[in-house]
């Protein structure tokens, strides 16, 4: 495919045709902050968060959903685009709970994250009402805070992803929308499934993993992809450790087919649980006895049986 | 032979030295106890009672860091009774607690923060005033919000103790009771607090109160990684971190294990990192000509500079010229320059800066 040069930020570079901006700036060590993007999701150009300018061009147009074109001189980080971005996130910090000290998102939110950057505080210019969502949690899966969802809509996206699922979707109009589930009711009584792909790439605190509930901020946590050996499907997932111990299964990504199943999401509860077996057990005299594996396999003397069918 | 102490903490039984607190011996065994106004460099006014545990047998719950073990003491440092008494003085110092962790600097290396997480306090139960003092803004490196404060005396007691500067002091009664320079002074009027800027305090402040200016909105703690490095601006030798994000040095932080110095550091070492990243900063040599200053290569400078040494030592002499070296230099590159200048120059004017 032809190449498409540009500037950003007063750097020449040269691009495939076809990429955003977006992808172009960060191909190339650009910051720029995103809300409603996802790489493997239809980009709806929803939050404003990426805008970006571009000399000649009237509005500042969102990067993840402009393509790139010849000539184009964009800058990441004009004083226009702080405006705007620090519009944007006022207007979501004014009606946003203010508890990242108890947060379990807090370390690994994007809202926080850019709230610091562009220095946006409460309180903000546009305090006013705030949404009392009662927090749904009915399941022993998905803590789901809607209080502090922003309507990016992602986890809508990656569930419309799996087949027949479709668990969510936006309802309500204007200063009530809110995702919700068909009938509005709790994830428990909808046709979720708890795969956890929305969790997995929700950027505010709405949308937290329970397993990991109150034990440790995400920066306490090391991570570590392995793949799940429950089935041979062969997904892959997060293992979360803390001072060495394993905390919790996380998912990895919201990559298309099911990220995690209820096996591969529980399965490392046994690593630690008193009741597991680490001996073969025989019963004898109506008492289970811990016993060696050669014993329990008839495996004993084994090499001398061998031996002894040797000439 | 060493006097120790048999002790039941959580259950287990442990052996220590006599003459340690419990907290130690809690620590000891790798159990976390929190704290506040605790710091093993300073005095303990056992203030905070944060790190209050249950003795069996006791009245009430002792704070750890002022009670000495004893021989058969039955400790529990998380019970019902601990964790209520902890969960109330959270809750009191969150009622008076800006809730802007969303923008703070300490998120993720604060205190009260992992405590109202770890014992689960997302708000607080108290209704009444809050504290709204202007924020200290003066001093070119530090940044002090004292509506932020929780009165814990830390920097107090660094300042008077391990840097001798007194700087802070309680001031006030009650509720409006504040830590302050004299006069209320601002850090930055120094003819008042005679602060030297050695930061000894943003080290050992628990919470948002004092921050590192130059650090505000560049990173948090954990999104930077920590490289452990020796301080260039003299011969001291002290470490500290650099605290590096996305390849840049973003700012130092004092790292505890540091032999020399510990967590202490002069402004220097603390706050003079913003060169490295300069645009002013000269990269490559530059030759004066036609009255202005052009980019030319090593060999090309160096050979420039020789050749103009010897000219001046032909014409005037060894003794028209002088050599003054930087203490940033190491022993032998000074050495060298004393070489350069006796041997080489044949003068002895030569000095060292040595207040860099």
């Amino acid at each position: 495919m032809a190449n498409v040069t540009l500037t950003i930020n007063g750097q020449k570079v040269s691009v495939p045709a076809g990429t955003t901006v977006l992808e172009a700036a960060q191909q190339f060590g650009h910051f720029v902050p995103t809300f409603c993007y996802e790489k493997d999701l239809t980009a709806p150009g929803a939050c404003r968060i990426c805008v970006v300018e571009i000399k000649g061009w009237r509005n500042l147009p969102p990067s993840c959903v402009t393509a790139v074109g010849e000539g184009m001189e964009i800058k990441t980080e004009s004083p226009a685009v702080i405006e705007a971005r620090k519009t944007i996130l006022e207007l979501l910090v004014a009606n946003h709970p203010l508890d990242c000290m108890t947060c379990e998102k807090g370390g690994n939110c994007k809202l926080q994250d850019y709230a610091y950057r562009y220095g946006v505080t409460s309180p903000t210019k546009f305090e006013g009402e705030q949404h009392e969502v009662e927090v749904d949690d009915s399941n022993p899966y998905i803590h789901r805070d809607l209080s502090k969802c922003i309507l990016c809509g992602k986890c809508v996206a990656t569930c419309r992803e799996v087949p027949e699922r479709s668990v969510i979707d936006f309802a309500f109009r204007g200063f009530n929308t809110k995702i919700a589930t068909f009938m509005d009711t709790d994830l428990k009584d909808s046709a979720c499934v708890y795969c956890n792909r929305c969790v997995s790439i929700c950027p505010v605190g709405a949308l937290t993993d329970k397993n990991l509930k109150g034990k440790g901020r995400s920066w306490a946590f090391e991570k570590k992809e392995v793949t799940c050996t429950f089935c041979e499907a062969g997904c892959k997932f997060d293992v979360n450790y803390k001072d060495g111990k394993v905390v919790g299964v996380t998912v990895n990504s919201a990559a298309p087919g099911r990220p995690l199943c209820l096996k591969g999401r529980l399965g490392t509860d046994f690593m630690y649980n008193p009741d597991r077996t680490d001996l073969p057990l025989i019963n004898k005299d109506g008492e289970f006895v811990e016993t060696s594996w050669e014993e329990a396999l008839g495996l004993g003397n084994i090499v001398e049986k061998i031996n002894s069918l040797k000439k | 032979m060493e006097n120790t102490v048999t002790l039941t903490i959580n259950g287990q039984k442990v052996t220590v030295p006599a003459g340690i607190t419990v907290l130690e011996a809690a620590a000891q065994i790798g159990i976390d106890i929190p704290t506040f106004c605790h710091d093993p460099e300073l005095s303990r006014p056992g203030a905070c009672r944060i790190c209050v545990v249950e003795v069996k047998g006791w009245r009430n719950l002792p704070p750890s860091c002022v009670t000495m073990v004893t021989e058969g003491l039955e400790i529990e440092t998380e019970s019902d009774a601990v964790v209520a008494a902890r969960r109330t003085i959270l809750d009191l110092l969150l009622a008076n607690h800006p809730v802007d962790c969303m923008t703070c600097q300490k998120f993720g290396d604060c205190k009260l923060a992992d405590y109202a997480y770890r014992y689960g306090l997302r708000k607080t139960s108290f209704v009444g005033d809050k504290t709204d003092f202007p924020v200290d803004d003066t001093s070119a490196v530090l940044y002090r919000d004292m509506n932020k404060c929780i009165l814990c005396g830390k920097c107090v007691r660094v300042c008077a103790e391990i840097v001798g500067r007194s700087v802070y002091d309680f001031t006030s009664r009650g509720f409006t009771t504040k830590v302050a320079p004299a006069l209320d002074a601002g850090l930055g009027e120094t003819d008042l607090s005679h602060c030297v800027s050695c930061g000894s305090c943003v080290a050992v402040c628990p919470v948002g109160a004092i921050a590192e200016k130059n650090m505000i909105g560049k990173a948090r703690s954990y999104e930077v990684k920590k490289v452990k490095t020796t301080c260039p601006y003299c011969g001291c030798g002290c470490n500290f971190d650099l605290n590096v994000k996305d390849g840049k040095v973003v700012g130092v932080t004092s790292n505890p294990n540091s032999e020399v110095n510990g967590r202490h550091l002069c402004v220097k070492g603390r706050f003079g990192y913003d060169f490295i990243h300069s645009s002013d900063r000269l990269t490559k040599p530059l030759i004066k000509q036609d009255g202005d200053f052009v980019e030319v290569s090593w060999e090309e400078a160096m050979d420039y500079v020789a050749s103009r040494l010897k000219d001046i030592k032909e014409k005037n002499g060894g003794d028209a010229m002088g050599v003054l070296t930087s203490a940033r230099c190491t022993n032998e590159e000074n050495y060298l320059m004393n070489k350069i200048a006796r041997v080489a120059f044949e003068t002895n004017n030569i000095d060292h800066c040595a207040r860099l």
